[in-house]
């Protein structure tokens, strides 16, 4: 049985099955602009926390170091609350739709990125403190060098932020809906097809989400030895 | 811009109860290299940074010629015991300094190239020089724009006697060359080759101000007999 579940699922991916395609094209573009929009806030604000140490930082950090560990379904309710059609954001009308998608994984990695952002530039600014202020720089000028010296290590916390937002299935399936051809994305679809016992279309998109992990996880790998 | 005479006045530094510096007066007037000397945990490297503006000086205790150090921080650099270096070539680590001081970039990092013969590792990626390499980029880094004083805190500590001497008759150079030079050390050999000024500390005081010779001749306060019989 096994094997046929498989030969059917690799059948789906070489033939390049348009539903599988499809599920995959919007998981991508969902995580992606997530990714994107993360990164843009997080790594100016993890690098901008480390220049400005007072007693506002300590608190951020501990905020985003607990929404950290924050159960996505969790997130994906609080979300749902918001934007459904009596929440503050009802207006927005993004419920089930892929916006809201974008918008519960983003919420998901802002403090994951946030938080190894921090970490990261941390380090740095305690090898290079004495030489970036004896160059008497700006604090902008010392948070771009920062962020340039961390570059390979900030694209390990890009591609970590990718790795959690591409497995989550909970807020997305909450805020989204998983309605075909429209919200339904790789892992809300391995959930849904297993529960109706379609399960080669799972196994298909399993084997895709374990491509992507081994990729990931590759890439960092090489950029830990550049580091 | 006058940064001469160096004058601090009664300036001390204290970090949780420790009193680090206690009642600092210098004076200096001259471009020679003052050597700034004294046993471990002497206050050597707190007092370099004090006067480089690494550490606030509320009080503006400190005077270069009529201007305090905010005022000529961009006329000093210092280069650190352990050297500190980007994670990029050599020519890019100098080229970053020479941007941030604007000043005539590419020109000025291959003539500081030249200057200092580190043209073989121009293209070398910091993290594989060794020490004595990497304290020479540091030294080329601190020159860039032509700054007026050059703090080095040990610079020689770490190398063998070839980089030291190369490193020596660097700072040599650059004194002959109109700047004035402050540079901690230990090594009692070297401050016979290359001091001229020196200021000697003892558990954060300053128990010795003047002239190398005379220092030397200092047979009366233990510590420094000492220093200079075991340094």
């Amino acid at each position: 049985m096994l094997s046929n579940i498989l030969e059917t699922a690799f059948n789906l991916i070489f033939t390049l099955n348009e539903d599988l395609i499809e599920i995959i094209s919007l998981s991508l573009k969902v995580t992606m602009s997530a990714l994107v929009i993360s990164v843009i806030i997080s790594i100016p604000f993890g690098a901008f926390l480390v220049l400005y140490r007072n007693k506002l930082q300590s608190i951020v950090i501990l905020i985003s170091n607990t929404l950290m560990g924050m159960p996505p379904v969790v997130l994906g309710l609080i979300i749902y609350t918001l934007v459904s059609k009596r929440g503050i954001f009802g207006f927005l009308d993004i419920l089930y739709t892929p916006s809201a998608m974008i918008v519960a994984q983003t919420l998901l990695i802002t403090p994951i990125v946030v938080s190894l952002t921090y970490e990261e530039i941390y380090k740095k600014y305690k090898d290079y403190y004495l030489f970036l202020n004896s160059l008497n720089l700006s604090n902008f000028s010392k948070l771009k060098t920062l962020i340039y010296e961390c570059r390979y290590a900030l694209i390990t916390v890009t591609l970590t932020g990718f790795g959690r937002a591409s497995a989550e299935v909970g807020a997305v399936m909450i805020v989204g809906g998983n309605i075909n051809h429209f919200t339904r994305v790789m892992t809300t679809a391995i959930a849904f097809e297993t529960s109706k016992g379609s399960i080669e279309l799972a196994v298909a998109l399993g084997l895709i989400l374990i491509l992507i992990s081994f990729i990931i996880t590759l890439i960092i790998k090489s950029l830990r030895k550049i580091k | 811009m006058k940064i001469l005479p160096i004058k601090i006045e009664n300036f001390s530094y204290t970090v949780k109860d420790n009193e680090i510096l206690k009642n600092i007066n210098i004076f200096s007037e001259e471009k020679k290299i003052t050597i700034i000397a004294g046993n471990n945990g002497s206050g050597k490297t707190t007092l370099l940074k004090f006067m480089h503006g690494l550490i606030d000086d509320p009080s503006n205790s400190i005077t270069w010629g009529r201007n305090h150090t905010s005022e000529i921080k961009e006329k000093q650099s210092m280069v650190f015991q352990n050297p500190i270096l980007l994670n990029r070539t050599t020519f890019e680590n100098i080229l970053y300094v020479a941007k941030k001081k604007r000043v005539n970039e590419r020109n000025s990092v291959n003539k500081i190239i030249e200057k200092l013969n580190i043209e073989s590792i121009s293209k070398t990626d910091a993290r594989y020089l060794s020490g004595g390499e990497k304290q020479k980029v540091a030294i080329a880094m601190s020159i860039i724009g032509n700054p007026k004083i050059i703090f080095l805190d040990e610079p020689t500590s770490q190398l063998d006697p070839v980089y030291k001497n190369e490193i020596e008759s660097i700072i040599s150079d650059l004194s002959k060359d109109d700047t004035k030079i402050f540079m901690t050390s230990h090594d009692i050999s070297q401050i016979k080759r290359i001091g001229e000024e020196i200021i000697f500390l003892d558990k954060g005081e300053i128990i010795f101000s003047g002239r190398v010779k005379e220092f030397l001749n200092k047979k009366t306060n233990d510590v420094i007999k000492n220093y200079i019989n075991y340094g």
